[in-house]
């Protein structure tokens, strides 16, 4: 596709735009960290926030990870598969606060929330796969990404129909509240509790890809549908089975995101659901691995970025823009470098 | 007896389908946001036209089915009676517990007016009953022969249509002095008994007699060479500007205001239509464009903007669309080489950059931040215009007209693009771009052009927004901008302009017939792009080229039919269920 020796226009757009990056990103941070507005801790401290924002956009993102790899389909409605899980957990918990069961065995008591929301995730996942995407499996690729958009709408608005469109706040839980001290940093419990919740998902997932038979089915679809179906692989299970196990990522996911900010409500899907999309191509689509760290590199460029960037230059509430360096973070991925960290160029 | 078995397996699905339905369209809040808004006036509420709907359908699909009528009418009434039994089972349920705490909408008004008011048990009661006999009826309907079938669904929507443009006609009616058929037609916010029988027959009579018509025109038009076909052509072309000119009139102030945002999306989606339909390229982002056109203009005209120019529209608009051309170039340019579905998120991404710079505080000292830019001056400047045949033009009407012209230019210019050879070259890159590139097309180039045709027909929209609210505010460009013009234009059809404006017409003008509509619009579009998607992929008006290219898959499928088992319809092959 390219010519080599002759510049084009969009080449010369394209070199225009790396050089700009580089030297606004150089710029920016050295006019911050040479003013030093922002003392240690505090570094640390968006740092550990943005790992645990970011372990819950990888939990999203393995979710379009696997979906894509078997389908090859961005499956744009999975930030509102997230957004179910998180008010189902609410209702649950809601219901457990009311009864007094959460505050007497906290712990019990969010992992049966996280289960629920979990499970409830996991069938509008399977259900969209079978009723919205399994019809268009043979259609032209714009198809069902338009497909995906029009459940994502109809996902969050059926939820604002049938559960209103008001905040949900979460109970909070006593054992949440505070600190904890690890190697000398002071973390907030609910973010150590996040990163470690997520952190133990991701291996479970990772082993059962891996590991287990089930697994290989769904790698040996991600590598070849044809083949893998006169390899005596249930194609149909195992594409429902990844939604399912996408689902579940994402409901925990979405009730990991509530210990977090406390707050659910309908539209709450759709910039997380970007971001982990983000995380996802970020890491290389269809890596497993890449998928979580995307996941955790978005998460600590979009806490430190604003500050780091942008206060240097004197711009008034940096934090404001901080989705503006997450969807750049995108745009910017994309153009230079669309098979990821992690992943390869290829010929597609 | 072959497919006896299945057909009842398939009726208990369709029932529970239906019945899920049923529970949904209740539980989302629709049937109550229309239980007052009334159908036949002292007869029926829209509320329970929703909740008819599901068994209806679930007959007509079921009456579809292969097997003796008898089989096929008494499996429409066994799935009709499954609907309204799950109806019939959840009212009881949510009269004796209290869900409200989860489904907020349960709320005893709900409750009662799906019990027709009675004690639960009654309306359960009749709620099945009357379950079993959409189910019974839509059977009927569908097994009874094409002549009698057609004519009565087209009533039926015609006394749905009448109905709903109630709001439109009983306004204006009493507005022109015939209050008298207003008061024949509508009272009490729907239409009258007589009205609706008289609607009934008369749409009836109409399809009846449509059929030999039709085939008369078809063989005259057969019958008629290019030349008189181009004249005929342009006859009806005449006729409908014309038409459009006088519209305003016709609909008076409140509609002519309907007009222009139907108008507004016909542009915004002509533009789309260039992107998605004819290069197939999904821009999500395409209300960076319409946005970048609203505050070009709010810069260039308002003395109150950051520039202060205040330059008058016409002025402006040349500049305006230049630096949207050029815009869709800086943005194109980068991503142009990315696969169609990558392309897609980025533009996303675009669109919400976009938006989020509108609205920061960064930007603020040029853009005015969340209160936007204000005292963008009129189109003409003036607020009434005399011209010699529409005579006085004041309020919506300025914005109208210069818009009709605006999307007749567009219409041309899509029109002519489409048969040119640029046209023919966007839709060979989008049947395979790989080839088209082979072929000598540049790929980049093309994609650019269409990128740059959008961009500035979008922000022609953009500018024509700006001057008739006479502001900006960032809050209006967001993300359900894009999804509401790429729903016009997958509604309609890709690539087909007639769709745009049929698009505009279902998606933007209907809500404003139906008021209690809109909160559940976007849910609305929702569904239509996954129905869409799903069912008619070319869309309601499809462009020929496009829905060859999307039932390729199918021929293909079909022909291989054809050539394994010439003669066995799939509906009578025995079934497992058929044997045992």
């Amino acid at each position: 596709m390219r010519r080599p020796g002759r510049l084009s226009l969009v080449d010369i757009i394209l070199w225009g735009l790396r050089i700009a990056i580089v030297v606004g990103v150089a710029l920016g941070s050295w006019a911050t960290l040479s003013a030093g507005r922002l003392t240690g801790a505090a570094w640390s401290d968006l740092i550990v926030g943005g790992i645990a924002l970011g372990s819950v956009y990888a939990l999203i993102a393995l979710g379009y990870t696997l979906v894509y790899g078997v389908l090859l389909m961005i499956n744009f409605a999975h930030g509102d598969v997230f957004m179910f899980g998180a008010l189902t957990g609410f209702f649950v918990a809601d219901g457990l606060a009311e009864a007094g069961f959460l505050d007497a065995n906290p712990i019990i008591g969010m992992l049966i929330v996280l289960a629920i929301a979990a499970l409830s995730s996991m069938i509008v996942a399977v259900v969209l796969e079978r009723v919205a995407y399994r019809p268009l499996r043979r259609a032209p690729r714009l198809v069902p990404l338009i497909t995906a958009i029009g459940a994502s709408l109809f996902i969050a608005n059926s939820v604002r129909g049938l559960y209103g469109e008001q905040v949900k706040a979460y109970p909070t839980l006593e054992i949440f509240a505070g600190k904890i001290n690890i190697f000398g940093l002071e973390i907030l419990k609910t973010r150590a509790i996040v990163i470690v919740a997520a952190v133990a998902l991701m291996l479970a997932l990772y082993w059962f890809v891996e590991r287990t038979r089930t697994g290989r089915a769904m790698r040996a679809i991600s590598e070849d549908k044809d083949t893998a179906a006169l390899m005596g692989i249930n194609v149909d299970r195992t594409i429902s089975t990844t939604f399912a196990i996408g689902g579940l990522l994402a409901g925990a996911a979405g009730v990991l995101y509530a210990i977090v900010f406390t707050q659910v409500h309908w539209v709450m899907g759709f910039v997380p659901g970007i971001k982990a999309f983000t995380a996802a191509v970020l890491g290389g689509v269809g890596n497993i691995i890449g998928a979580m760290l995307g996941g955790l590199s978005l998460g600590v460029l979009e806490s430190v970025g604003p500050f780091l960037l942008l206060s240097g230059f004197g711009v008034p509430s940096p934090n404001q823009l901080r989705d503006v360096i997450a969807f750049s973070v995108l745009v910017l991925v994309l153009i230079f470098r669309p098979y990821g960290i992690l992943g390869r160029p290829e010929s597609r | 007896m072959a497919g006896s078995g299945s057909i009842w397996r398939r009726a208990l699905t369709v029932g529970l389908v239906a019945g899920v339905a049923v529970l949904y369209l209740a539980t989302v809040g629709l049937v109550l946001a229309f239980a007052e808004r009334s159908f036949v006036t002292g007869v029926t509420s829209f509320g329970r036209v929703i909740l008819a709907i599901p068994p209806l359908a679930a007959g007509f699909v079921i009456g579809s089915r292969a097997g003796s009528v008898n089989a096929r009418l008494a499996a429409g009434l066994l799935a009709g009676a499954i609907s309204g039994a799950l109806l019939a089972v959840s009212l009881l349920f949510a009269s004796a517990v209290d869900i409200r705490g989860v489904l907020i909408r349960v709320s005893a008004p709900l409750i009662s007016f799906v019990a027709w008011d009675q004690d639960a048990v009654t309306g359960a009661g009749i709620n099945l009953a009357l379950a079993v006999g959409l189910g019974l009826v839509g059977a009927a309907l569908r097994i009874a022969p094409r002549s009698v079938r057609m004519p009565v669904l087209a009533a039926i929507i015609g006394v749905v249509v009448m109905s709903l443009l109630e709001r439109f006609l009983r306004p204006r009616l009493t507005e022109l002095d015939f209050t008298d058929v207003a008061r024949f037609l509508y009272q009490g916010g729907g239409l009258t008994v007589p009205a609706a029988l008289i609607t009934f027959v008369l749409v009836a009579a109409i399809a009846v007699a449509w059929s030999p018509v039709r085939s008369r025109v078809q063989r005259a038009a057969a019958g008629t060479d290019a030349g008189q076909r181009s004249t005929i052509r342009a006859v009806l072309i005449v006729l409908l500007i014309g038409a459009l000119l006088y519209l305003p009139e016709v609909v008076g102030t409140f509609f002519s205001q309907v007009l222009v945002s139907v108008g507004l999306y016909v542009l915004l989606g002509l533009g789309l239509n260039i992107v998605v339909g004819y290069a197939g390229l999904l821009d999500l982002g395409y209300v960076a464009f319409f946005a970048v056109g609203s505050y070009l203009t709010a810069l260039l005209t308002s003395p109150l903007s950051s520039l202060g120019l205040g330059l008058p529209f016409w002025v402006a608009l040349p500049i305006v669309i230049v630096g949207a051309a050029v815009t869709g170039l800086l943005i194109g340019a980068p991503v142009l080489r990315l696969r169609g579905d990558y392309l897609a998120i980025v533009t996303l991404g675009f669109g919400e950059i976009a938006r989020l710079l509108f609205l920061s505080d960064a930007l603020k000292p040029w853009l005015g931040g969340t209160q936007g830019i204000l005292a963008i001056p009129d189109m003409f400047g003036v607020p009434r215009i005399e011209l010699p045949i529409l005579g006085v033009i004041s309020g919506p009407e300025l914005t109208y007209y210069p818009l009709v012209l605006f999307c007749i230019l567009a219409i041309f210019i899509a029109h002519r693009l489409k048969y040119s050879r640029t046209g023919r070259a966007w839709n060979a890159m989008r049947e395979d771009e790989d080839v088209a590139e082979a072929t000598g097309i540049s790929t980049v180039n093309y994609k650019l052009l269409a990128f740059a045709m959008g961009a500035g027909i979008g922000c022609l929209g953009g500018a024509v927004f700006a001057t008739h609210l006479e502001s900006v505010f960032p809050g209006t460009f967001n993300i359900i901008v894009s999804i509401t013009v790429l729903s016009i234009v997958i509604l309609g059809g890709m690539g087909s302009i007639p769709g745009v404006v049929l698009g505009s017409l279902a998606l933007i003008g209907l809500p404003e017939l139906l008021r209690e509509f809109a909160e559940f619009k976007l849910l609305v579009y929702g569904g239509v792009l996954m129905v869409m998607m799903i069912l008619r992929p070319e869309g309601l008006l499809p462009d020929r080229a496009r829905q060859l290219e999307l039932h390729e898959a199918d021929e293909e499928e079909t022909g291989d039919d054809d050539s394994l088992a010439p003669s066995a319809p799939r509906a009578a092959e025995p079934t497992p269920e058929g044997l045992t």
